[in-house]
């Protein structure tokens, strides 16, 4: 829509603000004014008993030097650093799927399940399948391993974590990206493949960069998703331990704010999430707004 | 495109024996929690892995009545229920005054709704919390509804306004030469041409707030909604899982029922996200 239309009339404008104002309301009082208040929050050494006294910078100096947040900012790093593998797999059974793998469709509906699984409902599954006595160790038994804690041992619980998240997500990265494969040109992979194209060439060649925009996206959803989706995961399969193996900045803001009592510390701890976060969604809102075309 | 030669086509069978054992996981929850739900706590201990030998539904007897499972279940599906409405009307107005009104900045409100998702709530905790105190919200469903409304309000929006903007423009301009205002072209011709991208977002929602244990967990503190009924269920040592697994089958079954019933619409609605046009 071009420019010169963006002129309307007075009864057209006023509707629009009609229109937008329960959307605005909500997104101001219950998102931005929060974000600003909390801001300032940060500076206070805000409690529970509704004391809060100007600290200044205290609460940023703090947390640069808290062990258990170093540790949460650690895990994430680790998280993270997971991501393009996140992305790659479901990528790859997307393509297989689309390549009409036998029993493609079979899979295409059962890999999405543990996606519509609340977090909490994953959690609890997997907190008792993951167990010492669980059904996995005796899984593995079967071919002569021993029995592992997974969640109770400090080098094995972010690792369960992740592969708990990567199990619960992939089915909606698989959908994702099948929904991308169906805009790749299927003439040209036809002619390459007339021509004597491999497999793997094809795919190389013509189908990964024509998903391109779909890789994007899958990246930013799932670093979105890692960065602030973890929360009922982590609450129900690990409680962040232990130790701190498993606690993310996330989890560690809500036990701040409520068991610790230390709202202030919670809000400068929320900032460093927020600044984290900023970029990230930036990158979604471009490719949100790029496929709208307002 | 189709595979190629015979070596592709073995390819392709190698390929789908690990793609089983993955669907083979995929579909253990369900085992898990059906099979242990009709299992009682004594025939758990004996036989943790084993098929349930015989049967009963005293778990979920159990769940519902003494676990309260009856009234989590309720607020569950009130707050989900009334979210799903506001988010469905409210986001509905939004998309056709980006997609269809005249107005200046209208780029620049597009993006500065699609900017809170910058803001997701564990970025806002503490004076998200206070503003739901401040507001009378605290421990209310109608508090919930409103929460889960501003949560997921902006991807609403998004899907609405692309929705809309790709309906001809020829069909709104005849309406509105008819002499329709704009109220009732958004009444009769956006709502009832908005169903699919409504119906999609209303599955996805329910997804959404039926799921969501952080928001309901600081708004509702004296009721619960149902997945925060399971973080309950479950103590560190003691976890009763035969009825932890009841309890996992009374929250999970209406969701997984959405999804057998609406597949294709939580597909349409995920691709939307993901792909121009």
């Amino acid at each position: 829509m071009s420019d010169a239309t963006n002129i309307g009339s007075k009864a057209e404008k006023r509707i629009a603000v009609l229109f937008l104002a329960p959307a605005l309301l909500l997104l101001i009082i219950f998102r931005l004014i929060p974000l600003g208040w909390g801001f300032g929050m940060s500076f206070t050494d805000a409690n529970n008993a509704g004391t809060a006294r100007w600290v200044g910078a205290d609460n940023y100096l703090r947390a640069v030097n808290d062990p258990t947040f170093q540790d949460s900012v650690a895990n994430t790093v680790i998280l993270l650093a997971t991501m393009p593998m996140m992305v790659m797999l479901p990528m790859l059974l997307a393509i297989l799927i689309h390549q009409g793998v036998p029993g493609g469709k079979f899979f295409r509906a059962v890999y999405f399940l543990p996606a519509v699984l609340s977090s909490v409902i994953v959690g609890a599954i997997f907190n008792v399948v993951l167990r010492y006595d669980g059904s996995l160790n005796e899984f593995l038994a079967v071919f002569g391993f021993d029995a592992v804690d997974w969640l109770g041992s400090s080098s094995t619980a972010l690792g369960a974590l992740i592969a708990v998240q990567l199990w619960s997500t992939f089915g909606m990265s698989v959908l994702i990206f099948m929904a991308g494969l169906t805009t790749v040109p299927e003439d040209i992979i036809e002619a390459a493949r007339i021509d004597g194209a491999r497999f793997w060439q094809r795919l190389w060649f013509i189908v990964i960069p024509s998903l391109r925009p779909i890789i994007e996206f899958v990246a930013v959803v799932t670093t979105v998703g890692l960065l602030t989706n973890m929360f009922g995961l982590v609450y129900v399969l690990t409680g962040g331990g232990p130790g701190t193996a498993t606690t993310l900045p996330e989890f560690l803001i809500w036990l701040e704010q409520g068991k610790l009592n230390r709202p202030g510390y919670a809000a400068a701890l929320s900032m460093f999430l927020f600044v984290m976060m900023a970029g990230v969604a930036y990158a979604q809102i471009r490719i949100m707004k790029r496929n709208a075309e307002v | 495109m189709a595979v190629n030669s015979k070596k592709e086509r073995r390819g392709m069978w190698a390929a789908a024996v690990p793609m089983f054992l993955l669907a083979l996981t995929c579909l253990y929850p369900i085992y898990f929690a059906l099979n242990n739900a009709l299992k009682d706590n004594r025939g758990y201990i004996l036989d943790r892995f084993g098929m349930v030998s015989d049967p009963n539904f005293e778990n979920f007897v159990t769940a519902w009545g003494r676990a309260r499972f009856s009234e989590y279940f309720m607020n569950s599906v009130i707050t989900t229920v009334g979210a799903v409405f506001v988010l469905l009307l409210v986001s509905s107005m939004a998309g056709f005054a980006l997609a269809v009104l005249r107005f200046p900045h209208r780029k620049l409100v597009f993006v500065l709704i699609l900017g809170a998702l910058m803001i997701p709530v564990q970025v806002i905790l503490v004076p998200f919390y206070q503003t739901i105190i401040a507001t009378g919200l605290l421990n209310t469903r109608t508090g919930l509804i409103i929460s889960y409304t501003a949560f997921f309000l902006p991807f609403s929006i998004y899907l609405m306004t692309a929705f809309y903007a790709g309906i001809p423009r020829d069909l709104t301009e005849a309406a509105r030469i008819d002499g329709a205002r704009f109220f009732q072209v958004w009444w009769y011709v956006m709502l009832p041409m908005g169903k699919p991208a409504l119906l999609t977002l209303g599955i996805l929602n329910t997804l959404y707030c039926w799921n969501d244990v952080l928001i309901s967990l600081l708004v509702l503190q004296n009721e619960r909604t149902l997945m925060v009924g399971i973080t309950a269920l479950r103590g560190e040592y003691t976890t009763n899982v035969p009825l932890l697994a009841a309890g996992i089958v009374l929250a999970a079954a209406p969701i997984v029922i959405i999804y057998l019933l609406f597949q294709r619409h939580i597909v349409a609605g995920i691709a939307a996200g993901a792909v121009k046009g």
